[in-house]
């Protein structure tokens, strides 16, 4: 199954959220392999702690593959490659977590038929290898957007479904919307490339991340009053546009490692130096089970 | 109030569901069986804060609340909360149609039979008679269903919900105007000559100062005269065409809804469909507790709810309007009668209990009577030494039934409450069969009900704390008559735990009293969500305290204070923002802008102090 990762802005912890998800994923014993499609800054390998990939691969990486420069595209083992003691030996049980970067440097290129013809033999070889394969775009309107639109137009027969993150804040929520349902939002560009609207509407949910929960701890009555009042202001305003609890697959918590260090939580962050809140860890879990439960997919 | 609605609430659908939904499936029935009203009332335990207090907001999933979705939890996920009541509704819909499409209002299992009956074996016609309490509960069940259906809709895509949706709200909109057809069916106007059983006790219980009867008769005719006029607007169904016996001298009248379709009640030409309208068999006599229910049911057809969504359709405002003709009438009659004053130290209301036209005398035809005069004060804005007056009987109506006061040996006033006050329903066994009799069991609800109401109305504190008190206990009382074992636990009645004399244990909920009881929490909720009470003369306390607060301010301000270093800056800015609050809440909310006041005004006072300290320290 095909899993598009986007977000209207930067900064909303896209590839963090998804990078977890994914590692999440594999823990539960699917394999998955995380495509980065972030052409203008391929950081992936920084989430997952690869050393000499913190910034894309030099050659051979997603680019070249694209522009027809290698025919396979590098492929980073994670559970063998990472360069974090507690990533090291893939646990018991657990599936194969593979990253394909992208290259330093590459930056945006518009798309061609010949671009898209490559993207999509590219989804066919993951997909039969791998249960998820979870593709991390770039923030905004992007050539890569439009790319794996046209793609997954053409292979209509893989499951596609798309995640659009974004922070729960007010304008946050504006963008997401509008990234979604605007001018050369997803939904138009996918319509102008043959794919049903509501069909591709139906395969999107959106994901709120750092989201200052009402019941955490350390807030005063008064903010919790308050942050309960801008909630419910918030819930209204997401609804409005589109994005309400029925367009939501879920949310991540603020969390302090998240926010200080982008990387992946490790079952060692909360057992042994238990820096981070389970909390977190419960929430990138259970997104992982969502991505493929078919009853949170389905429209009413 | 200690009547906490929304964690009451909550915990009451927790129970609801656990017992309604046990595997999966709506399992319907309770203590009265199966039948078209106990249905409807168990439906509505949910539907009706559902769809009335915008907390308990199910039909837009993105806004349902997290402890609600909690409780819920058993139904499923966000959209299949509304999905599984809506097929609930489905099902109720389905059950109580017959094969010609037409809406079925049978009484089935609800009513008993008359004790003294030698054969009890209800006869089919019998079983299947159409009765209020069924018009009245479909009413306030279709209007539930159709609004949650049509703001569910709004929530979704898939075709084949939609059509189910479209589907159910048909079919609720056609038992919606066949229960509207009914109850124009079943309101009668029961005329009696001055002299004969019915206009003597009517006398009686009208003069309270001890006038002559042929006095009394006078004053009645023209206290009554504004309705007798109204009544010749009523010209279609049953009570129709009675202008001229109305009219003579001889004759009073008394008016409201039967117990059921009144015998020879003409049908109502709509051009609706509605199905077959069914001969009636009632005495054309009004019975309190029948016009309450009925009065309660049709109040909703004008709530602003039914307006801002739109509900009734063209047809539907119609019979609306007649409804509202005889709605008004009736609140109108019975409050007159009720709280006529003839020159007597007591309203007829006061001299409990209430003694009907058919002489029978009961603490419950008080709560009635005060049921609707409660309503009709709403609808006046009443005063509230009139309320107070309510009030008062209120407080003996709880205490007379042993709400507020204990059972003693021997004493068998609980009676009332259970098993409960018998009335018969005359006219079931002209036809054959024994008659069917009713057992009016829900005083405790009621009375709650009424009594929020009531304070909700108040003005004064005292007169208002006083009834909340009053309220607290009833809840108190009804708190402790829910049952206990393990499956039902949360839901009613077992009167046995707060009356020692009564030994019969129950093991099913009953759906009429467990709804009853959530009428009176969505009543709760209503005068809580209400602004709270304004005093004028803490408003004017309010005024002269921060007028003092801000002449001390200024005064700090013209000397210089704040250039006086950070420390003093940083408290004279806080003061104004403090000041600026008060000023802005004053008049919604004076109590918390004296609070407000009286810490600027000691703040300030620091400063003041100081300054003393300054003279005293003799520099």
């Amino acid at each position: 199954m095909l899993i598009f990762a986007t977000s209207d802005k930067g900064g909303t912890g896209r590839s963090v959220t998804s990078g977890n998800m994914a590692y999440r994923c594999a823990l539960s014993g699917k394999h998955v392999c995380y495509v980065d499609f972030d052409f203008g800054s391929p950081t992936a390998g920084a989430v997952f702690n690869i050393d000499g990939a913190q910034h894309g691969v030099t050659g051979g990486g997603l680019h070249s593959y694209l522009l027809g420069d290698t025919a396979d595209p590098e492929r980073i083992d994670i559970f063998s490659r990472a360069d974090r003691l507690s990533l090291r030996d893939r646990p018991p049980g657990s599936g194969r977590l593979v990253l394909l970067p992208g290259d330093s440097g590459g930056g945006e290129f518009p798309s061609s038929r010949e671009l898209v013809r490559r993207c999509a033999t590219l989804f066919d070889e993951l997909n039969s290898e791998f249960e998820i394969v979870l593709v991390d775009l770039s923030a905004g309107r992007s050539y890569a957007a439009q790319m794996v639109l046209a793609a997954a137009r053409e292979r209509p027969e893989i499951p596609a479904r798309w995640l659009v993150f974004h922070r729960w804040t007010q304008q946050h929520i504006i963008a997401a919307s509008s990234l979604v349902y605007g001018d050369r939002g997803i939904l138009e560009t996918g319509v102008a490339l043959g794919h049903d609207r509501e069909q591709l509407l139906g395969s999107l949910r959106f994901i709120r991340t750092a989201v200052v929960e009402p019941d955490a701890q350390g807030l005063t009555a008064e903010q919790t009053a308050w942050v309960n009042d801008c909630n419910a202001a918030l819930q209204g305003l997401a609804r409005d546009r589109g994005a309400g609890k029925l367009a939501v697959l879920g949310s991540v918590p603020l969390d302090p490692v998240l926010q200080w260090r982008e990387q992946l939580i490790t079952n060692r962050d909360l057992t042994v130096s238990r820096i981070a809140n389970p909390q977190t860890a419960e929430a990138f879990e259970e997104l992982a089970r969502l991505l493929t439960d078919d009853a949170a997919w389905e429209t009413i | 109030m200690r009547v906490e609605p929304r964690q009451q609430l909550l915990e009451i659908w927790q129970a609801v569901i656990r017992h309604s939904y046990p595997d999966d499936k709506w399992q319907w029935g309770g203590r009265d069986g199966s039948n078209s009203i106990s249905d409807a009332e168990q439906l509505l335990c949910i539907l009706g804060p559902a769809t009335e207090i915008d907390a308990f907001t199910i039909d837009e999933p993105d806004r349902m609340a997290k402890d609600v979705q909690a409780v819920l939890r058993p139904l499923g996920g966000l959209t299949d909360i509304p999905l599984r009541l809506i097929e609930a509704v489905d099902e109720y819909l389905q059950k109580y149609t017959d094969e010609s499409g037409t809406p079925i209002f049978s009484c089935d299992s609800y009513f008993g039979v008359s004790a003294d009956a030698d054969d009890k074996t209800l006869l089919p016609r019998q079983r299947n008679q159409p009765v209020v309490d069924s018009f009245a509960i479909s009413l306030s069940l279709s209007l539930a269903a159709i609004g949650f259906a049509r703001q569910f809709r709004e929530s979704v895509k898939r075709r084949a919900i939609l059509d189910k949706l479209d589907d159910v709200e048909a079919r609720a909109s056609k038992r919606l105007t066949a229960a509207m057809v009914g109850l124009l069916r079943c309101f009668t106007v029961n005329i009696f000559d001055v002299d004969s059983r019915d206009g003597r006790a009517l006398c009686r219980t009208v003069n309270q100062s001890r006038l002559s009867d042929r006095r009394i008769v006078t004053l009645l005719h023209k206290e009554l005269r504004e309705i007798r006029a109204s009544l010749r607007d009523v010209t279609i169904g049953s009570g129709a065409g009675l202008a001229e016996d109305l009219e003579l001298p001889d004759r009073l009248f008394e008016c409201g809804w039967g117990w059921g379709i009144i015998r020879d009640a003409p049908a109502i030409t709509t051009r609706a469909d509605v199905g077959e309208q069914q001969e009636g068999m009632a005495e054309p006599a009004p019975y309190i507790y029948f016009t309450v229910v009925a009065l309660d049911a049709i109040e909703a057809l004008f709530s602003e709810r039914t307006r801002l969504l739109g509900l009734l359709t063209e047809e539907q405002q119609r019979l609306a309007q007649g409804l509202q003709l005889r709605w008004d009438l009736t609140q109108s009659y019975w409050s007159k009668i009720a709280v006529a004053d003839f020159g007597g130290v007591r309203w007829p209301l006061e001299d409990i209990p209430w003694q009907r036209t058919t002489e029978k005398e009961t603490e419950y035809f008080s709560l009635h009577v005060s049921s609707i005069v409660v309503q009709d004060l709403v609808r006046k804005r009443a005063r509230d030494t009139d309320l107070d007056r309510v009030g008062r009987v209120l407080e003996e109506l709880a205490n007379r039934s042993r709400i507020t006061r204990r059972v003693f040996g021997g004493d068998e006033a609980y009676q009332l409450h259970a098993p409960g006050f018998t009335i018969n329903l005359n006219g079931s066994d002209e036809d054959g069969g024994p008659r069917l009799t009713w057992v009016m069991s829900d005083f405790a609800p009621l009375l709650l009900q009424r009594t929020i109401s009531l304070a909700g109305l108040l003005g004064d504190p005292e007169l208002r704390g006083r009834m909340l008190t009053l309220a607290d206990q009833i809840w108190a009382h009804l708190h402790d008559r829910r049952l206990r074992d393990e499956d039902r636990r949360g839901l009613w009645d077992q009167p046995a735990q707060v009356f020692p004399p009564f030994t019969t244990e129950y093991d099913k909920p009953s759906w009429y009293y467990t709804k009853r009881v959530v009428d009176g929490l969505m009543t709760a909720a209503d005068v809580i969500t209400s602004p709270p009470l304004r005093s004028t003369s803490l408003t004017e306390e309010a005024t002269y305290l921060l007028s003092e607060a801000d002449h001390l301010f200024d005064r700090e301000l013209l000397k210089g204070s704040p250039s006086g270093g950070q420390a003093i800056r940083g408290e004279l800015q806080e003061l104004r923002i403090k000041l600026d609050r008060a000023w802005a809440i004053r008049d919604g909310r004076p109590g918390t802008a004296v609070a407000l006041a009286n810490e600027i005004l000691l703040r300030l006072d620091r400063f003041a102090a100081a300054r003393d300290d300054d003279v005293d320290g003799g520099f």
